[in-house]
Protein backbone atom coordinates (compact mmCIF):
# COMPACT_ATOMS: atom_id res chain seq x y z
CA UNK A 1 0.00 0.00 0.00
CA UNK A 2 1.36 3.35 -1.19
CA UNK A 3 0.07 5.07 2.42
CA UNK A 4 2.57 3.29 4.17
CA UNK A 5 5.76 5.47 5.33
CA UNK A 6 3.83 9.02 4.07
CA UNK A 7 2.86 9.05 7.93
CA UNK A 8 -0.75 10.72 6.82
CA UNK A 9 -1.92 7.38 7.75
CA UNK A 10 -1.07 7.02 11.26
CA UNK A 11 -4.14 9.32 13.07
CA UNK A 12 -7.80 9.80 12.56
CA UNK A 13 -9.13 12.56 10.84
CA UNK A 14 -5.79 13.44 8.67
CA UNK A 15 -6.36 13.92 5.20
CA UNK A 16 -3.98 12.62 3.07
CA UNK A 17 -2.51 15.12 -0.35
CA UNK A 18 -4.93 13.51 -2.44
CA UNK A 19 -7.83 13.59 0.27
CA UNK A 20 -8.25 10.56 1.61
CA UNK A 21 -8.50 9.43 5.52
CA UNK A 22 -6.43 6.52 5.54
CA UNK A 23 -7.76 5.33 9.28
CA UNK A 24 -11.09 5.39 7.65
CA UNK A 25 -9.83 2.99 4.82
CA UNK A 26 -8.14 0.77 7.36
CA UNK A 27 -11.11 0.64 9.58
CA UNK A 28 -12.98 -1.31 6.37
CA UNK A 29 -10.30 -3.42 6.41
CA UNK A 30 -11.48 -4.75 9.96
CA UNK A 31 -14.66 -5.00 8.40
CA UNK A 32 -13.63 -7.28 5.31
CA UNK A 33 -12.26 -10.07 8.13
CA UNK A 34 -15.53 -10.41 10.11
CA UNK A 35 -17.82 -12.76 9.39
CA UNK A 36 -20.46 -11.93 6.75
CA UNK A 37 -23.77 -10.40 7.32
CA UNK A 38 -26.79 -9.93 4.99
CA UNK A 39 -30.10 -7.87 4.73
CA UNK A 40 -33.41 -8.68 2.38
CA UNK A 41 -35.73 -6.39 2.02
CA UNK A 42 -38.80 -7.70 0.43
CA UNK A 43 -42.30 -6.95 0.21
CA UNK A 44 -43.55 -8.31 3.32
CA UNK A 45 -40.52 -7.56 5.64
CA UNK A 46 -36.52 -7.92 5.88
CA UNK A 47 -34.44 -10.60 6.89
CA UNK A 48 -31.69 -10.30 8.71
CA UNK A 49 -28.76 -12.67 8.81
CA UNK A 50 -25.09 -13.76 10.06
CA UNK A 51 -22.57 -16.27 9.46
CA UNK A 52 -20.76 -16.54 13.08
CA UNK A 53 -17.45 -18.20 12.28
CA UNK A 54 -16.81 -20.91 15.73
CA UNK A 55 -13.33 -19.79 16.86
CA UNK A 56 -13.62 -22.52 19.55
CA UNK A 57 -15.06 -25.74 20.56
CA UNK A 58 -15.60 -24.62 24.04
CA UNK A 59 -18.08 -21.59 22.84
CA UNK A 60 -21.71 -22.63 23.76
CA UNK A 61 -23.75 -23.90 20.92
CA UNK A 62 -26.55 -20.89 20.00
CA UNK A 63 -25.60 -19.36 22.73
CA UNK A 64 -23.72 -15.85 21.47
CA UNK A 65 -26.12 -13.86 19.51
CA UNK A 66 -24.53 -11.27 17.20
CA UNK A 67 -28.16 -9.68 15.83
CA UNK A 68 -29.94 -7.14 18.23
CA UNK A 69 -33.19 -5.76 18.75
CA UNK A 70 -33.38 -1.90 18.89
CA UNK A 71 -36.76 -1.12 19.42
CA UNK A 72 -40.09 -3.75 18.84
CA UNK A 73 -39.45 -3.27 15.27
CA UNK A 74 -35.91 -2.61 14.36
CA UNK A 75 -32.93 -5.11 14.07
CA UNK A 76 -29.06 -4.48 13.91
CA UNK A 77 -26.51 -7.13 12.44
CA UNK A 78 -22.76 -5.89 11.85
CA UNK A 79 -19.54 -7.28 10.91
CA UNK A 80 -16.26 -6.88 11.88
CA UNK A 81 -15.07 -5.79 15.77
CA UNK A 82 -17.81 -7.39 17.64
CA UNK A 83 -17.25 -4.85 20.85
CA UNK A 84 -17.80 -1.87 18.55
CA UNK A 85 -21.04 -3.33 17.12
CA UNK A 86 -22.72 -3.92 20.82
CA UNK A 87 -21.46 0.07 21.25
CA UNK A 88 -23.02 0.74 18.39
CA UNK A 89 -25.96 -1.00 19.05
CA UNK A 90 -26.21 0.43 22.51
CA UNK A 91 -26.39 3.65 21.02
CA UNK A 92 -28.78 2.98 18.48
CA UNK A 93 -30.86 2.03 21.64
CA UNK A 94 -30.84 5.27 22.86
CA UNK A 95 -31.64 6.84 19.91
CA UNK A 96 -34.45 5.06 19.46
CA UNK A 97 -35.52 5.54 22.95
CA UNK A 98 -34.87 8.89 23.21
CA UNK A 99 -36.72 9.60 19.80
CA UNK A 100 -40.02 7.81 21.72
CA UNK A 101 -39.44 9.99 24.32
CA UNK A 102 -39.40 12.98 22.13
CA UNK A 103 -41.88 12.29 19.62
CA UNK A 104 -43.84 9.82 20.98
CA UNK A 105 -43.84 7.62 18.35
CA UNK A 106 -41.42 4.91 17.13
CA UNK A 107 -38.25 5.75 14.71
CA UNK A 108 -38.81 5.13 11.06
CA UNK A 109 -36.16 3.10 10.23
CA UNK A 110 -34.55 5.99 7.89
CA UNK A 111 -34.81 7.62 10.59
CA UNK A 112 -32.25 5.68 12.70
CA UNK A 113 -30.31 5.20 9.99
CA UNK A 114 -29.51 8.73 9.52
CA UNK A 115 -29.14 8.94 13.35
CA UNK A 116 -26.71 6.34 13.48
CA UNK A 117 -25.00 7.52 9.92
CA UNK A 118 -23.89 11.06 11.97
CA UNK A 119 -22.60 8.68 15.08
CA UNK A 120 -20.53 6.87 13.17
CA UNK A 121 -19.41 9.86 11.08
CA UNK A 122 -18.18 11.86 13.94
CA UNK A 123 -15.63 8.97 15.12
CA UNK A 124 -14.12 9.90 11.82
CA UNK A 125 -13.72 13.86 12.67
CA UNK A 126 -11.23 13.56 15.77
CA UNK A 127 -7.76 12.26 16.57
CA UNK A 128 -9.28 11.02 20.35
CA UNK A 129 -10.71 8.79 19.08
CA UNK A 130 -10.66 5.85 15.77
CA UNK A 131 -13.54 4.99 14.08
CA UNK A 132 -15.66 1.65 14.08
CA UNK A 133 -14.16 -1.36 12.95
CA UNK A 134 -17.77 -2.16 11.65
CA UNK A 135 -20.05 -1.90 8.87
CA UNK A 136 -23.70 -1.92 10.29
CA UNK A 137 -27.39 -3.18 8.26
CA UNK A 138 -30.31 -1.51 9.94
CA UNK A 139 -33.58 -3.06 9.06
CA UNK A 140 -36.93 -2.66 10.60
CA UNK A 141 -40.60 -2.56 9.30
CA UNK A 142 -42.66 0.79 9.56
CA UNK A 143 -46.29 0.49 11.06
CA UNK A 144 -48.35 2.53 8.26
CA UNK A 145 -50.81 3.48 10.91
CA UNK A 146 -50.02 5.06 14.18
CA UNK A 147 -49.45 3.18 17.38
CA UNK A 148 -50.22 4.40 20.42
CA UNK A 149 -47.33 5.15 22.41
CA UNK A 150 -46.71 5.05 26.11
CA UNK A 151 -47.13 8.60 26.91
CA UNK A 152 -48.83 9.55 24.34
CA UNK A 153 -50.94 13.18 24.04
CA UNK A 154 -53.34 13.84 21.53
CA UNK A 155 -52.69 13.56 18.04
CA UNK A 156 -51.48 15.93 15.24
CA UNK A 157 -53.05 16.58 11.88
CA UNK A 158 -54.73 14.26 10.10
CA UNK A 159 -53.54 15.20 6.67
CA UNK A 160 -51.44 18.11 5.98
CA UNK A 161 -48.10 19.29 7.40
CA UNK A 162 -47.18 16.99 10.21
CA UNK A 163 -50.24 14.78 9.29
CA UNK A 164 -50.80 11.83 6.50
CA UNK A 165 -51.33 12.75 3.20
CA UNK A 166 -54.75 11.10 2.13
CA UNK A 167 -54.21 8.76 -0.55
CA UNK A 168 -50.29 7.94 0.00
CA UNK A 169 -49.21 4.54 1.59
CA UNK A 170 -46.54 5.37 4.34
CA UNK A 171 -44.35 2.79 6.18
CA UNK A 172 -43.22 -0.69 5.18
CA UNK A 173 -39.84 -2.30 5.21
CA UNK A 174 -36.44 -0.46 6.00
CA UNK A 175 -32.82 -1.46 4.77
CA UNK A 176 -29.78 0.44 5.24
CA UNK A 177 -26.21 -0.14 5.75
CA UNK A 178 -23.96 1.92 7.27
CA UNK A 179 -19.87 1.75 6.50
CA UNK A 180 -17.01 2.74 8.74
CA UNK A 181 -17.09 6.20 7.54
CA UNK A 182 -20.74 7.18 8.46
CA UNK A 183 -21.88 6.80 4.87
CA UNK A 184 -25.04 5.04 4.40
CA UNK A 185 -27.48 3.66 1.38
CA UNK A 186 -30.96 1.99 1.68
CA UNK A 187 -30.75 -1.32 0.01
CA UNK A 188 -32.89 -4.39 -1.48
CA UNK A 189 -30.08 -6.36 -0.57
CA UNK A 190 -27.30 -5.92 1.45
CA UNK A 191 -24.24 -7.85 2.31
CA UNK A 192 -21.25 -7.12 4.48
CA UNK A 193 -18.15 -9.06 5.98
CA UNK A 194 -15.39 -11.78 4.99
CA UNK A 195 -18.03 -13.07 1.94
CA UNK A 196 -19.73 -10.07 0.74
CA UNK A 197 -18.62 -10.33 -3.26
CA UNK A 198 -20.18 -13.93 -2.81
CA UNK A 199 -23.40 -13.02 -1.47
CA UNK A 200 -23.74 -9.70 -3.35
CA UNK A 201 -22.96 -11.75 -6.70
CA UNK A 202 -26.18 -14.03 -4.85
CA UNK A 203 -28.48 -10.69 -4.12
CA UNK A 204 -28.20 -9.67 -7.71
CA UNK A 205 -29.80 -12.89 -9.36
CA UNK A 206 -32.79 -11.91 -6.50
CA UNK A 207 -33.79 -9.16 -8.79
CA UNK A 208 -34.73 -7.34 -5.25
CA UNK A 209 -35.30 -4.32 -7.17
CA UNK A 210 -37.50 -5.47 -9.80
CA UNK A 211 -40.21 -8.18 -10.25
CA UNK A 212 -38.12 -10.34 -7.98
CA UNK A 213 -38.38 -8.24 -5.11
CA UNK A 214 -41.97 -8.04 -5.45
CA UNK A 215 -42.81 -12.01 -5.67
CA UNK A 216 -40.81 -12.70 -2.96
CA UNK A 217 -42.26 -13.84 -0.13
CA UNK A 218 -40.46 -13.36 3.82
CA UNK A 219 -40.69 -17.33 4.24
CA UNK A 220 -38.84 -17.49 0.81
CA UNK A 221 -36.89 -14.39 1.66
CA UNK A 222 -35.31 -16.50 4.97
CA UNK A 223 -34.51 -19.36 2.95
CA UNK A 224 -32.24 -17.63 0.37
CA UNK A 225 -30.78 -15.62 3.18
CA UNK A 226 -29.98 -18.65 4.30
CA UNK A 227 -28.72 -20.25 1.23
CA UNK A 228 -26.29 -16.67 0.50
CA UNK A 229 -24.72 -17.22 3.78
CA UNK A 230 -24.14 -20.96 2.94
CA UNK A 231 -22.70 -19.50 -0.50
CA UNK A 232 -20.63 -16.53 1.17
CA UNK A 233 -19.13 -19.03 3.65
CA UNK A 234 -17.92 -22.21 1.12
CA UNK A 235 -14.73 -20.12 0.14
CA UNK A 236 -13.21 -20.34 3.66
CA UNK A 237 -15.33 -23.66 4.44
CA UNK A 238 -12.39 -25.69 6.76
CA UNK A 239 -14.09 -23.30 9.68
CA UNK A 240 -17.13 -24.30 11.35
CA UNK A 241 -19.95 -21.21 11.37
CA UNK A 242 -23.18 -21.04 13.02
CA UNK A 243 -26.44 -19.35 11.00
CA UNK A 244 -28.41 -16.60 13.07
CA UNK A 245 -31.38 -15.11 11.77
CA UNK A 246 -34.21 -12.65 12.48
CA UNK A 247 -36.95 -11.18 10.14
CA UNK A 248 -39.56 -8.18 10.69
CA UNK A 249 -42.71 -8.35 9.21
CA UNK A 250 -45.52 -6.04 8.85
CA UNK A 251 -48.72 -6.17 11.18
CA UNK A 252 -50.34 -8.76 9.47
CA UNK A 253 -47.01 -11.17 9.08
CA UNK A 254 -45.91 -13.80 11.28
CA UNK A 255 -44.31 -11.70 13.29
CA UNK A 256 -46.86 -8.95 13.81
CA UNK A 257 -43.85 -6.19 13.17
CA UNK A 258 -41.73 -7.01 15.54
CA UNK A 259 -38.10 -7.74 15.02
CA UNK A 260 -37.70 -11.47 16.22
CA UNK A 261 -35.96 -14.33 16.06
CA UNK A 262 -36.70 -16.89 12.75
CA UNK A 263 -38.56 -19.73 14.36
CA UNK A 264 -36.20 -22.83 15.01
CA UNK A 265 -37.60 -25.02 12.71
CA UNK A 266 -37.98 -22.78 9.80
CA UNK A 267 -34.09 -21.91 10.27
CA UNK A 268 -33.64 -25.61 10.06
CA UNK A 269 -35.65 -25.94 6.96
CA UNK A 270 -33.57 -22.94 5.34
CA UNK A 271 -30.36 -25.06 6.23
CA UNK A 272 -31.49 -27.93 5.09
CA UNK A 273 -32.35 -26.22 1.36
CA UNK A 274 -29.10 -24.30 1.89
CA UNK A 275 -26.66 -27.39 1.96
CA UNK A 276 -29.00 -29.44 -0.77
CA UNK A 277 -28.81 -26.34 -2.84
CA UNK A 278 -24.69 -26.26 -2.71
CA UNK A 279 -24.63 -29.83 -2.85
CA UNK A 280 -26.32 -29.80 -6.38
CA UNK A 281 -24.34 -26.73 -7.38
CA UNK A 282 -21.07 -29.00 -6.43
CA UNK A 283 -22.64 -31.72 -8.62
CA UNK A 284 -23.24 -29.44 -11.48
CA UNK A 285 -19.62 -27.83 -11.35
CA UNK A 286 -18.01 -31.34 -10.82
CA UNK A 287 -20.73 -32.45 -13.86
CA UNK A 288 -18.64 -29.89 -16.30
CA UNK A 289 -15.38 -31.12 -15.57
CA UNK A 290 -15.62 -34.14 -16.54
CA UNK A 291 -17.20 -32.49 -19.88
CA UNK B 1 13.98 2.68 14.53
CA UNK B 2 10.43 2.40 13.86
CA UNK B 3 9.28 -1.14 13.18
CA UNK B 4 5.64 -0.45 13.57
CA UNK B 5 4.33 2.83 13.98
CA UNK B 6 0.48 1.76 14.61
CA UNK B 7 1.14 -0.20 18.00
CA UNK B 8 1.65 3.38 20.14
CA UNK B 9 -1.95 3.66 21.33
CA UNK B 10 -5.53 2.75 21.07
CA UNK B 11 -6.79 4.85 18.28
CA UNK B 12 -4.68 3.53 15.57
CA UNK B 13 -5.72 0.88 12.97
CA UNK B 14 -3.26 -1.07 11.52
CA UNK B 15 -3.15 -0.72 7.27
CA UNK B 16 -4.66 -4.71 8.06
CA UNK B 17 -7.20 -3.45 10.16
CA UNK B 18 -6.14 -4.36 13.70
CA UNK B 19 -5.43 -2.64 16.83
CA UNK B 20 -2.21 -3.27 18.18
CA UNK B 21 -2.43 -2.16 21.50
CA UNK B 22 -5.44 -4.29 22.25
CA UNK B 23 -3.63 -7.44 20.78
CA UNK B 24 -1.04 -6.65 23.50
CA UNK B 25 -3.12 -6.04 26.27
CA UNK B 26 -4.38 -9.44 25.38
CA UNK B 27 -0.87 -10.81 26.20
CA UNK B 28 -0.81 -9.24 29.52
CA UNK B 29 -3.64 -11.91 30.15
CA UNK B 30 -1.19 -14.81 29.47
CA UNK B 31 1.17 -13.60 31.78
CA UNK B 32 -1.39 -14.49 34.61
CA UNK B 33 -1.62 -18.09 36.16
CA UNK B 34 -4.24 -20.24 34.94
CA UNK B 35 -7.98 -20.23 36.02
CA UNK B 36 -10.47 -23.01 34.36
CA UNK B 37 -14.30 -22.86 34.42
CA UNK B 38 -16.94 -25.37 33.72
CA UNK B 39 -20.61 -25.14 33.41
CA UNK B 40 -22.94 -27.97 33.42
CA UNK B 41 -26.61 -28.27 33.77
CA UNK B 42 -27.21 -27.95 37.34
CA UNK B 43 -23.31 -25.94 38.59
CA UNK B 44 -20.38 -23.98 37.50
CA UNK B 45 -17.00 -24.22 38.79
CA UNK B 46 -13.95 -21.82 38.96
CA UNK B 47 -10.61 -23.00 39.85
CA UNK B 48 -7.11 -21.48 39.43
CA UNK B 49 -3.20 -21.40 40.51
CA UNK B 50 -2.58 -18.77 42.73
CA UNK B 51 1.21 -18.00 42.39
CA UNK B 52 3.62 -16.17 45.29
CA UNK B 53 5.87 -13.50 44.54
CA UNK B 54 8.48 -15.77 46.91
CA UNK B 55 8.74 -18.23 49.43
CA UNK B 56 7.82 -16.24 52.00
CA UNK B 57 4.93 -14.34 50.90
CA UNK B 58 1.14 -14.83 50.38
CA UNK B 59 -0.10 -15.91 47.58
CA UNK B 60 -2.20 -13.54 44.99
CA UNK B 61 -5.77 -14.36 44.66
CA UNK B 62 -7.39 -15.58 41.91
CA UNK B 63 -11.16 -16.13 42.31
CA UNK B 64 -13.69 -13.02 43.77
CA UNK B 65 -16.78 -13.49 45.04
CA UNK B 66 -19.31 -10.44 43.03
CA UNK B 67 -22.23 -11.18 44.34
CA UNK B 68 -24.56 -14.10 46.01
CA UNK B 69 -24.85 -15.66 42.64
CA UNK B 70 -21.72 -14.32 40.96
CA UNK B 71 -18.02 -14.92 40.99
CA UNK B 72 -15.08 -14.28 38.66
CA UNK B 73 -11.70 -15.77 38.24
CA UNK B 74 -9.10 -13.15 36.47
CA UNK B 75 -5.68 -13.52 34.74
CA UNK B 76 -3.25 -10.51 34.17
CA UNK B 77 -2.83 -7.43 35.52
CA UNK B 78 -4.84 -7.97 39.20
CA UNK B 79 -5.21 -4.24 40.23
CA UNK B 80 -7.18 -3.75 36.34
CA UNK B 81 -9.50 -6.91 37.81
CA UNK B 82 -10.60 -5.70 40.77
CA UNK B 83 -11.07 -1.67 39.11
CA UNK B 84 -14.14 -4.57 36.95
CA UNK B 85 -14.89 -6.28 40.09
CA UNK B 86 -15.31 -3.33 42.05
CA UNK B 87 -17.92 -2.35 38.92
CA UNK B 88 -19.58 -5.57 38.58
CA UNK B 89 -20.52 -5.83 42.69
CA UNK B 90 -21.77 -2.11 42.32
CA UNK B 91 -24.30 -2.92 39.57
CA UNK B 92 -24.82 -6.09 41.22
CA UNK B 93 -26.07 -4.15 44.27
CA UNK B 94 -28.23 -1.72 42.00
CA UNK B 95 -29.33 -4.00 40.18
CA UNK B 96 -30.82 -5.87 43.65
CA UNK B 97 -32.30 -2.41 44.88
CA UNK B 98 -34.04 -1.43 41.74
CA UNK B 99 -35.51 -4.90 40.70
CA UNK B 100 -35.40 -6.25 43.85
CA UNK B 101 -33.50 -9.29 42.47
CA UNK B 102 -30.55 -10.84 41.79
CA UNK B 103 -28.96 -9.38 37.97
CA UNK B 104 -28.69 -12.17 35.14
CA UNK B 105 -24.95 -13.04 34.15
CA UNK B 106 -25.23 -11.97 30.64
CA UNK B 107 -26.38 -8.68 31.64
CA UNK B 108 -23.51 -8.22 34.08
CA UNK B 109 -20.80 -9.08 31.42
CA UNK B 110 -22.61 -7.36 28.53
CA UNK B 111 -21.98 -4.05 31.55
CA UNK B 112 -18.19 -4.80 31.69
CA UNK B 113 -17.90 -5.83 27.85
CA UNK B 114 -19.14 -2.45 26.67
CA UNK B 115 -16.86 -0.78 30.00
CA UNK B 116 -13.66 -2.09 28.21
CA UNK B 117 -14.70 -1.50 24.65
CA UNK B 118 -15.02 2.33 25.35
CA UNK B 119 -10.86 1.94 26.27
CA UNK B 120 -9.73 0.17 23.31
CA UNK B 121 -11.74 3.61 20.80
CA UNK B 122 -10.50 6.68 22.82
CA UNK B 123 -7.13 8.50 22.93
CA UNK B 124 -5.62 8.14 26.44
CA UNK B 125 -7.26 5.22 27.88
CA UNK B 126 -5.25 1.82 27.78
CA UNK B 127 -7.47 -1.63 27.38
CA UNK B 128 -7.53 -3.45 30.36
CA UNK B 129 -4.65 -6.08 30.69
CA UNK B 130 -7.17 -8.95 32.29
CA UNK B 131 -9.29 -11.31 31.29
CA UNK B 132 -11.78 -12.54 33.04
CA UNK B 133 -14.08 -16.27 33.43
CA UNK B 134 -17.52 -15.03 35.08
CA UNK B 135 -19.72 -17.81 36.60
CA UNK B 136 -22.94 -17.55 37.61
CA UNK B 137 -26.27 -18.76 37.84
CA UNK B 138 -29.57 -16.88 36.87
CA UNK B 139 -32.74 -17.88 36.07
CA UNK B 140 -31.77 -19.76 32.77
CA UNK B 141 -29.66 -22.24 35.20
CA UNK B 142 -25.68 -21.92 35.34
CA UNK B 143 -23.57 -19.76 33.04
CA UNK B 144 -19.69 -19.01 32.31
CA UNK B 145 -18.28 -16.20 30.03
CA UNK B 146 -14.86 -15.23 28.77
CA UNK B 147 -14.12 -11.70 28.92
CA UNK B 148 -11.31 -10.24 26.72
CA UNK B 149 -9.15 -6.69 26.88
CA UNK B 150 -10.79 -6.26 23.62
CA UNK B 151 -14.19 -5.88 25.76
CA UNK B 152 -15.20 -9.59 23.62
CA UNK B 153 -17.51 -11.47 25.84
CA UNK B 154 -18.57 -14.71 24.88
CA UNK B 155 -20.18 -17.51 26.84
CA UNK B 156 -18.51 -21.06 27.04
CA UNK B 157 -19.24 -24.76 28.12
CA UNK B 158 -15.11 -24.68 30.06
CA UNK B 159 -13.01 -22.41 29.21
CA UNK B 160 -8.92 -21.79 30.20
CA UNK B 161 -7.27 -18.58 30.31
CA UNK B 162 -3.59 -17.74 31.23
CA UNK B 163 -0.27 -19.07 31.48
CA UNK B 164 0.14 -21.96 29.30
CA UNK B 165 -4.17 -22.23 29.34
CA UNK B 166 -3.75 -24.12 25.59
CA UNK B 167 -2.95 -27.55 27.74
CA UNK B 168 -6.14 -27.23 29.63
CA UNK B 169 -8.26 -26.25 27.02
CA UNK B 170 -6.71 -29.20 25.28
CA UNK B 171 -8.19 -31.42 28.56
CA UNK B 172 -11.36 -29.57 28.23
CA UNK B 173 -11.92 -29.79 24.67
CA UNK B 174 -11.23 -33.96 24.48
CA UNK B 175 -13.61 -33.92 27.73
CA UNK B 176 -16.31 -31.38 26.50
CA UNK B 177 -19.44 -33.69 25.60
CA UNK B 178 -19.22 -34.93 29.32
CA UNK B 179 -19.35 -31.30 31.41
CA UNK B 180 -23.23 -30.94 30.93
CA UNK B 181 -24.10 -34.25 33.36
CA UNK B 182 -21.61 -33.77 35.46
CA UNK B 183 -22.72 -33.28 39.25
CA UNK B 184 -20.78 -30.50 41.44
CA UNK B 185 -17.81 -32.73 42.42
CA UNK B 186 -16.82 -34.18 39.20
CA UNK B 187 -17.41 -30.71 37.81
CA UNK B 188 -14.58 -29.60 40.21
CA UNK B 189 -12.34 -32.92 39.46
CA UNK B 190 -12.42 -32.04 35.82
CA UNK B 191 -11.41 -28.55 36.57
CA UNK B 192 -8.42 -29.56 38.51
CA UNK B 193 -7.41 -31.83 36.14
CA UNK B 194 -7.51 -29.61 33.12
CA UNK B 195 -5.68 -27.32 35.72
CA UNK B 196 -2.94 -29.87 36.04
CA UNK B 197 -2.69 -30.03 32.13
CA UNK B 198 -0.99 -26.70 32.30
CA UNK B 199 1.30 -26.81 34.91
CA UNK B 200 5.34 -26.73 34.32
CA UNK B 201 7.01 -29.91 35.15
CA UNK B 202 8.10 -29.72 38.37
CA UNK B 203 4.81 -28.05 40.30
CA UNK B 204 1.61 -29.67 41.36
CA UNK B 205 -1.77 -28.46 43.06
CA UNK B 206 -1.12 -28.11 46.90
CA UNK B 207 -3.51 -26.48 49.20
CA UNK B 208 -1.95 -23.39 49.10
CA UNK B 209 -2.09 -22.73 45.16
CA UNK B 210 -4.98 -24.04 44.55
CA UNK B 211 -8.43 -21.93 44.94
CA UNK B 212 -11.89 -23.71 43.77
CA UNK B 213 -15.01 -21.90 43.42
CA UNK B 214 -18.87 -22.57 42.91
CA UNK B 215 -22.30 -22.16 42.21
CA UNK B 216 -25.39 -23.80 41.66
CA UNK B 217 -28.60 -24.56 40.91
CA UNK B 218 -30.22 -27.45 41.30
CA UNK B 219 -33.40 -29.23 39.58
CA UNK B 220 -35.34 -27.12 41.92
CA UNK B 221 -34.37 -24.14 41.03
CA UNK B 222 -32.83 -23.64 44.43
CA UNK B 223 -29.53 -21.10 44.21
CA UNK B 224 -26.93 -22.46 45.70
CA UNK B 225 -24.52 -19.19 46.60
CA UNK B 226 -21.01 -18.95 44.62
CA UNK B 227 -18.32 -19.64 47.40
CA UNK B 228 -14.44 -19.57 47.62
CA UNK B 229 -12.15 -22.61 48.86
CA UNK B 230 -9.22 -22.09 49.88
CA UNK B 231 -6.46 -24.35 51.72
CA UNK B 232 -7.55 -27.51 53.76
CA UNK B 233 -11.04 -26.33 52.21
CA UNK B 234 -9.76 -27.83 48.65
CA UNK B 235 -6.67 -30.66 50.05
CA UNK B 236 -10.11 -33.50 49.63
CA UNK B 237 -10.36 -32.37 46.03
CA UNK B 238 -7.01 -32.22 45.28
CA UNK B 239 -6.34 -35.65 46.51
CA UNK B 240 -9.11 -37.48 44.99
CA UNK B 241 -7.51 -35.98 41.30
CA UNK B 242 -4.05 -37.33 42.79
CA UNK B 243 -5.05 -40.95 42.83
CA UNK B 244 -6.62 -40.74 39.41
CA UNK B 245 -3.04 -40.83 38.20
CA UNK B 246 -2.21 -43.15 40.66
CA UNK B 247 -3.98 -45.51 39.17
CA UNK B 248 -3.06 -45.19 35.88
CA UNK B 249 0.61 -44.32 35.87
CA UNK B 250 0.93 -45.87 32.36
CA UNK B 251 1.77 -42.89 31.08
CA UNK B 252 4.92 -42.84 32.42
CA UNK B 253 5.18 -39.39 31.84
CA UNK B 254 7.15 -36.62 34.19
CA UNK B 255 3.65 -36.75 35.53
CA UNK B 256 4.01 -39.87 36.70
CA UNK B 257 7.33 -39.53 38.81
CA UNK B 258 6.19 -36.77 40.44
CA UNK B 259 3.36 -38.62 41.98
CA UNK B 260 6.07 -41.27 43.64
CA UNK B 261 6.75 -38.24 46.02
CA UNK B 262 3.15 -38.51 46.98
CA UNK B 263 3.38 -41.79 48.57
Amino acid sequence: MTSIGTGYDLANSIFSPDGRNFQVEYAVKAVENGGTSIGIRCKEGVVLAVEKIITSKLLKPNANKRIATVDRHLGIVYSGMIPDGRHFVDRARDEARAWRDTFKTPIATADLASRMGGYMQAYTLYQSVRPFGITAIIGGFDPSTDLPVDGEVGRGPSCGAGGKVPGKTFGGPGLYMIEPSGLYWGYYGAATGKGRQAAKAELEKLDLAGPGGESLTLEQAVKEAARIIYVAHDDNKDKDFELEMTWISGPDGPTKGLHQEVPRALREEAERLAKKALESDDEDEDGKMEE
Amino acid sequence: MFRNNYDNDSVTFSPQGRIFQVEYAAEAVKQGSVVVGIASKTHVALVAIKRNAEELSSYQKKLFPIDEHVGIAIAGLTSDARVLSNFMKQQCLAHRLTYGRSMPVRTLVDMIGSKAQINTQHYGKRPYGVGLLVAGVDDHGPHLFEFQPSGMTEEMVAFAIGARSQMARTYLEKNLDKFADCDREELIRHGLKALKESLVQDRELTVDNTSVGVAGADKAGVVEPFKVYDGQEVSAWIESVADDKEAAPAGGSGEGETMEVDS
